[in-house]
């Protein structure tokens, strides 16, 4: 009885949503086939069916004579990257900071400073040390991932329940063991909060950059969209955004809900 | 004569951090023999908790403490501690996980030994069912059996029980006392147990001991009621009178 109430309320609260969504692009199709807005409305406002072709376009032909793919590909490639240098950075240096007291006080004011400058912030200042090359771009993701991932660490760290520990230490634990044995596996909420946060940043962080200062030699979603806007290819714009959107639905849904329901949830350790 | 399996000499105690840093213990001197089940008791706050501690290696403390006549100051799985929490699972492993993990970082290298050796001790704890279970999903009776099982499980010769039972219904801690008795007699191992529970005591303990504010032995006796014992056991009555008098006439005096 509870359970089936529960799961009626949830296919109304789906019904809702896809309701929500229908009447959205209702709306959308109206304007762009009233012509509402005059003479701009084609460009503001294409039609479903135009940037529903854009999005083919983008794929097939893109632009520059490379598909949408290869600006995904480099993206990624910069992503992933900047991803693995700041999250290794981020366990090494808080591991670092667990175990050494001086370390820890100074590496926490660092992490206060740098987790209050905005990436882009930084890009100039980059800019001007390293040059316009690809490395910026994994520089600022490391940027983004490695202080929010740090702080998590090690409030993670902080927040380990002392049992845990001394039942660690009962079996004989001292140090690294205890470390890896009992506080890593001990703040996983915390650390998969800390993905949760680093990845959202580093994807901004992303775009943003490569909006502002496309790298030619690896040319990425970023630099493809702004193209577009140049070009007024807005039909293909609107459709690089969904391409934006469904890469963010497919890391949420493909990788960070499946990594908290297999340690977090499974182990009954939300915070 | 052999080693007494416990020697505590001289034990003294303060905690840095209180103020007036008064002594918990105070010179406390105590010897358990082999396969002796000591249960402690003493009104809250007179150090049973500290003295275990004390013992397991998680505080620092003056005097000296000998495991079979080596000196003990840091934690080791010789001297296994059962929390009164039941939160002392890892929550991050299976039951079974529980019991192999600490296994294998107490030198078990032999993969199915280690799994041998768990299922036995879950066997023995009667949750062999649950191996596979986290401990979010066990109730505290369950989990507490589990920590029972890890202490079995890797052979300490000492184990260190706090309260393990006062926070269960009636029910469970009556099933649980029952299943720990008939262990105790198979299995040839030294238990201090720290009990608020008379009764309890007068089952469990082939000896009791009681505390004083300052951990002063103001009682010490063997038990030699035949086990198992309840209530209406010829001699209980008296043995729980003795020990209440103990514990009453020591609130009393403060
Ligand atoms: N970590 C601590 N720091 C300071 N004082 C403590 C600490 N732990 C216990 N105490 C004090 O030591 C005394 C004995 O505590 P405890 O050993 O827990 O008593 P029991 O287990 O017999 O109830 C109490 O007065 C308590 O306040
Ligand atoms: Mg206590």
């Amino acid at each position: 009885m509870k359970t089936s109430e529960k799961a009626s309320g949830k296919t109304a609260e789906h019904l809702a949503r896809i309701i929500f969504l229908l009447a959205v692009l209702g709306i959308w199709e109206y304007v762009a086939r009233a012509r509402l807005l005059g003479p701009r409305s084609e460009l503001i406002f294409p039609s479903l069916e135009a940037i529903g072709r854009a999005f083919l376009r983008n794929f097939s032909k893109g632009y520059a004579g490379n598909s949408l793919w290869i600006y995904i590909g480099n993206s990624m490639k910069l992503l992933l990257t900047g991803l693995l240098i700041g999250n290794g950075l981020a366990f090494l240096l808080s591991g670092i900071a667990a175990v050494n007291h001086t370390f820890y006080s100074i590496y926490n004011l660092v992490i206060s400073v740098c987790d209050l400058l905005p990436g882009v912030a930084l890009l100039p200042v980059v800019i001007v040390i390293f040059g316009v090359k690809s490395g910026v771009i994994v520089f600022l993701v490391i940027h983004a991932v490695l202080w929010p991932m740090s702080r998590s660490i090690l409030d993670g760290f902080m927040a380990v329940p002392m049992i845990y520990v001394e039942a660690g230490k009962n079996i004989g634990l001292r140090g690294v063991g205890l470390l890896f044995g009992i506080y890593l596996p001990a703040s996983i909420a915390y650390i998969v909060s800390g993905l949760k946060v680093g990845w959202a940043r580093a994807w901004r962080g992303l775009i943003s950059a490569e909006m502002i200062f496309g790298i030619a030699s690896c040319p990425g979603i970023g630099l493809f969209i702004n193209q577009m806007r140049t070009n007024m290819n807005n039909a293909e714009m609107y459709a690089t955004l969904v391409v934006i959107i469904i890469i963010g639905v497919i890391v949420q849904y493909g990788i960070l809900t499946p990594i908290e329901k297999n340690t977090v949830k499974k182990w009954g350790m939300a915070r | 004569m052999s080693e007494p399996m416990l020697t505590i000499k001289n034990l003294t105690k303060t905690y840095q951090d209180s103020p007036e840093q008064p002594k918990i213990l105070a010179d406390l001197n105590l010897t358990v023999d082999r396969e002796e089940f000591l249960c402690i008791l003493g009104p809250s706050g007179c150090g049973k908790t500290t003295l275990l501690r004390c013992i397991a290696g998680f505080e620092n403390f003056e005097g000296e403490i000998l495991v079979n006549g080596v000196s003990r100051k840091e934690p080791g799985s010789d001297r296994i501690m059962v929390f009164q929490t039941f939160e002392q699972l890892f929550p991050w492993k299976t039951v079974e996980g529980n019991i192999t993990w600490p296994l294998k970082k107490t030198g078990m290298t032999d993969k199915t030994e280690r799994h041998r050796c768990a299922m036995e001790a879950l066997a023995k704890v009667k949750l062999a069912d649950y191996a596979h279970y986290y401990p979010h999903q066990l109730s505290g009776g369950m989990k507490q059996r589990v920590a029972i099982a890890r202490a079995l499980a890797l052979k300490s010769e000492i184990i260190l029980m706090d309260e393990p039972f006062a926070a269960l219904d009636a029910l469970t801690r009556r099933e649980l006392q029952n299943e720990l008795l008939t262990l105790s007699a198979a299995e040839h191992r030294t238990i201090l147990f720290v009990t608020h529970n008379i009764q309890e005591a007068v089952i469990l303990g082939t000896r009791n001991i009681v505390l004083q504010k300052g951990g002063k032995i103001i009682f010490d006796e063997k038990n030699t009621l035949p086990k198992p014992s309840t209530p209406s056991s010829p001699g209980f009555a008296e043995v729980w009178q003795r020990m209440r008098d103990a514990i009453y006439a020591n609130e009393n005096a403060e």
